[in-house]
């Protein structure tokens, strides 16, 4: 502003006088060139890269991969959250999340198990293809499900399926190596006894820690099983735990685990905010989902023309993002289950089937954004990425 | 022939309304964000069956339909006033000060002056007497720069007040501390406590939040970024997401493109950075380019405070935890001096001012039936966080955020039985989210040396080179919508010359 009009204001030279100083002993902020990065990259890297530095079998099919970096101290994260990893396998750039399964106090590696699935691309890289001494390329570690102390209790039920014991692995590992004074249940349902991942461990940090229950739960057992059998129902979980109150409930697994044992848990009259729910992925039959229209086959195929200028053919049961990328398409992604909104694109036109409680923000609805991992193209689509 | 007429750096407001303003005259515009969607500070995020609303509490400058603010034709003409709707909030705040103050302010001068009167009765006067230097005063500023040559004699209020903290002015009007607590609550918009506030800003407030009512938006502020987004594209400009920029290149005195984090050379005629203005000149631009002047002016600012937020999502009405106003100041105790100002740069967040904000008050449909959500805000410094061991981050976080619960259980004694969700930001989230020095969310601290009486020029000596945003004019969100439509007007005389 110019000096003559507001010279004349009271206490304009003492301002004056002060910007002057200010400019002579104030801030450098040329001191803070790359500061910003480096405090975000101690905490929330964008990309790490992670050696694997033992690879132990589990079961038949699932292995542990043991990460550590070369070149950065590995951010911190809570018990519960995951890393996605991003591959390039059989020409596709892809990524998958992975729960660490290590505890946070083991601050030197993060562990991750993977599970062999049926005609797993990334899978079937990991368990098959990558050795000791491979460099893998990961997010940092990130996620919601984890306990909270602000609103969870004290006393944790955790239900896992399959795979989905990962997360709880790392949960329980750091309440008994850190003497955290916190109760849990693991209820861990498998099809048969071959499945079940880290049983000798459980069994064993259970049978020394009194805070650590576990209860698996065999669907398939062979002749003679004497442990819990068939699903986990609202009846076995009531059986050990009592009362309900004053529990948090926490679930990781498969979708059909989530159909089930969630209206078990209504049953039992836990309240919705006492269960917590890892996201588990894309609906594998997106075709047997509530709201998918019936007219529609998932082998029925669609055209998606991306940015006005490539087009490349899909069926409406393959996640957009995986047709994306197969198609060579970068598109960044994290969760891969329709949470984080990182694989966020516009729909110019055409229709996509995204299970109603994708939790897409309101304005996007509004303008046409969709999650594209966990959306399916029910009509020919334009999108822009 | 360069690929673009101008490259936006940055979809916040400003970079929105600059990229949207010069796409509206026919330029050919492209927009690049680092993150995955526009808005920067303006943005919300979901947490299970919430959209929490990230920055906004109150949009000032809409007014009515009929008496219409100035923001409101600002959004007519950058014509997305069709795809959002806006919600009025009517009233301006409530104070509590557990055990002494409880008062609740309508967005209404008349009721505003009388409910002051009726708490504070012995300062009847000097309340009326107030209220009419914050309105004399205003009246004053608005017609002060557009008039040649403002003499003392035609703008007595701004010669005398101009320089003055609203502390002094507080001081000078009235007696109790109590009384001085009320209209000083609102200091935390602008992250200076009132003796080191000046009075032009907080009686700029009063002013506009009562003449055109607070208000928020339908669906957040995500909702305005998302249609300021949309209106551009169709206007035919380019934006792309996930796409960082490194440098902005200058040859020759001159912004000639940038070069994003991919290394891919964009080239444009024009720049207009959104990032802040500390970015813009040390990360973005080679030392070798930057004008001394611009470093000069930097050096004599210091960078605003961060905030500290918890975000809840309670499965609960607002009145169901006595929740009847949308905005909400839980105050210690009615202290204005620097002893807030000190717990700002403490880590503890235990006696600090809570703002706490329920937008379901104003608008029921803002969270899903039968829930509401609560924003609770403190502005924090980032140095203490700096040093939180990494492995002590979540603890601490979940501390502090405890106790900012704590505050808010004095008005809402049984709000922790109805938590479903929870985020925290703590300044390194800002930071993070952001990418601004410090974790800064004001950008720099406004002062009276920095207050609009001193704004730094927003062009600078490059040319080609244009600057919107927080870090370049005042905080919020009428101020940062405005800077970049300003922004896009100075390339369009630029071009027109």
């Amino acid at each position: 502003m110019k000096k003559e009009l507001i010279q004349g204001f009271d206490g304009y030279n003492e301002i004056i006088s002060e910007i002057q100083v200010c400019r002579k002993y104030g801030t450098d902020f040329t001191l803070d060139k790359g500061l910003v990065e480096d405090c975000i990259t101690r905490l929330h890297p964008v990309r790490m890269r992670l050696q694997v530095s033992e690879i132990i079998d589990e079961t038949d099919s699932a292995k542990t991969f043991r990460l550590v970096s070369r070149e950065q101290d590995l951010p911190p994260f809570q018990a519960g959250q995951y890393l996605s990893l991003f591959v390039e396998t059989g020409g596709i750039r892809t990524s998958r999340p992975y729960s660490i399964c290590s505890p946070p106090n083991q601050t030197g590696y993060y562990e991750i198990t993977v599970r062999r699935v049926n005609n797993g691309l990334v899978s079937g890289y990991l368990l098959d293809q990558v050795k000791r001494g491979d460099v893998l390329e990961s997010s940092g570690p990130c996620g919601l499900f984890h306990y909270n102390p602000i609103f969870h209790d004290k006393t944790m039920v955790c239900i896992a399926g399959g795979s989905g014991i990962t997360p709880f692995m790392s949960m329980i590992q750091e309440v008994v190596d850190c003497g955290i004074d916190r109760t849990l249940y693991l209820f861990y349902g498998n099809r048969s006894s071959n499945d079940v991942i880290f049983h000798d461990r459980l069994r064993s940090i259970a049978e020394k820690s009194d805070n650590i229950r576990y209860i698996p739960v065999i669907e398939e057992p062979e002749e003679g099983y004497e442990g819990a059998k068939g699903l986990i129902t609202g009846g076995l979980i009531k059986d050990v735990i009592g009362d309900i109150n004053g529990k948090t409930f926490y679930l990781c697994g498969p979708q059909a685990m989530y159909d089930f044992c969630l209206k078990e848990l209504e049953q039992l009259s836990v309240p919705a905010r006492k269960t917590r729910r890892e996201v588990y992925g894309a609906p594998v039959n997106a075709a047997d989902q509530p709201g998918w229209p019936k007219e529609i086959k998932e082998d029925q195929v669609f055209s998606v023309k991306v940015n006005e200028n490539s087009t490349f053919e899909t069926v409406a049961g393959q996640p957009l993002l995986a047709a994306l990328e197969k198609n060579g398409l970068k598109v960044p992604s994290r969760c891969r289950s329709g949470q984080c909104s990182m694989c966020r694109v516009k729909l110019v036109s055409g229709k996509v089937f995204q299970p109603s409680d994708t939790p897409v923000r309101r304005s996007d609805r509004r303008f046409g954004y969709v999650h594209s991992c966990v959306s399916y193209p029910l009509e020919n689509l334009e999108i822009v990425i | 022939m360069k690929d673009y007429d101008t490259i936006v750096v940055g979809a916040g407001n400003g970079g929105l309304s600059a990229g949207l303003t010069l796409a509206m005259n026919g330029l050919k515009v492209l927009i690049l964000e680092r993150h995955n969607i526009p808005g920067g500070s303006a943005t919300s995020f979901c947490r299970g069956r919430f959209e929490f609303e990230v920055a906004l509490h109150q949009l000032s400058g809409m007014g009515t339909a009929e008496r219409p603010g100035p923001l409101r034709g600002l959004l007519g003409r950058l014509g997305v006033m069709d795809d959002v709707e806006f919600t009025e909030m009517s009233d301006l705040y409530r104070v509590f000060i557990p055990g002494k103050l409880d008062i609740t302010l309508n967005a209404d001068r008349a009721e505003v002056v009388e409910t002051l009167q009726a708490n504070f009765p012995e300062e009847k006067e000097a309340i009326a007497k107030f209220f009419d230097l914050v309105y004399g005063y205003a009246m004053e500023l608005y017609t002060f720069f557009k008039n040649p040559a403002p003499s003392r004699d035609r703008f007595p209020l701004v010669h005398r007040y101009a320089f003055k903290s609203a502390g002094e002015v507080l001081d000078e009007f009235f007696k109790n501390p109590l009384l001085k607590a009320v209209p000083g609550a609102y200091w935390g918009y602008i992250g200076l406590t009132p003796n080191r506030l000046p009075f032009s800003y907080l009686a700029m407030l009063f002013f506009s939040y009562i003449e055109f009512r607070p208000c928020h938006i339908k669906g957040g502020s995500q909702s305005l970024s998302n249609a300021l987004a949309n209106r551009f594209m169709a206007s035919g400009g380019s934006i792309r997401y996930n796409c960082g920029v490194k440098r902005i290149v200058v040859k020759d005195g001159k912004a000639e493109g940038v070069i994003t984090d991919n290394d891919e050379e964009i080239t444009a005629e024009n720049v207009v950075s959104n990032a802040s203005k500390v970015a813009t000149y040390v990360e973005l631009i080679d030392r070798e380019h930057v004008p001394d002047d611009v470093l000069t002016e930097m050096g004599g600012r210091t960078a605003s405070p961060s905030g500290f937020n918890v975000y809840l999502g309670l499965d609960c009405e607002p009145e169901d935890l006595g929740i009847t106003v949308s905005t909400n100041f839980i105050l210690p105790d009615e202290d204005l001096s620097d002893k807030h100002f000190n717990r700002m740069r403490e880590l503890s967040t235990e006696n600090n001012l809570v703002a706490f904000s329920c937008y379901d008050v104003a608008d029921p449909e803002f969270s899903p039936k039968g829930t509401c959500q609560a924003a609770l805000v403190t502005l924090k410094y980032i140095e203490p966080w700096l040093q939180v061991p990494l492995h002590q981050y979540a603890k601490v976080k979940y501390e502090c955020a405890n106790h900012m619960i704590d505050r808010m259980e004095l008005l809402c004694p049984n709000v922790r039985d109805h938590i479903e969700e929870v985020e925290i930001g703590t300044p390194l989230t800002f930071m993070r989210y952001l990418g601004s020095p410090r974790g800064a969310i004001y950008g720099f601290e406004q002062y009276n040396k920095d207050s609009l009486f001193f704004e730094a020029p927003r062009v600078s000596s490059i040319k080609g080179l244009y600057t919107a945003g927080g870090w370049v004019t005042d905080c919020g969100f009428e101020p940062t919508l405005k800077s970049g439509v300003s922004a896009a007007g100075s390339i369009m005389r630029a071009l027109k010359a």
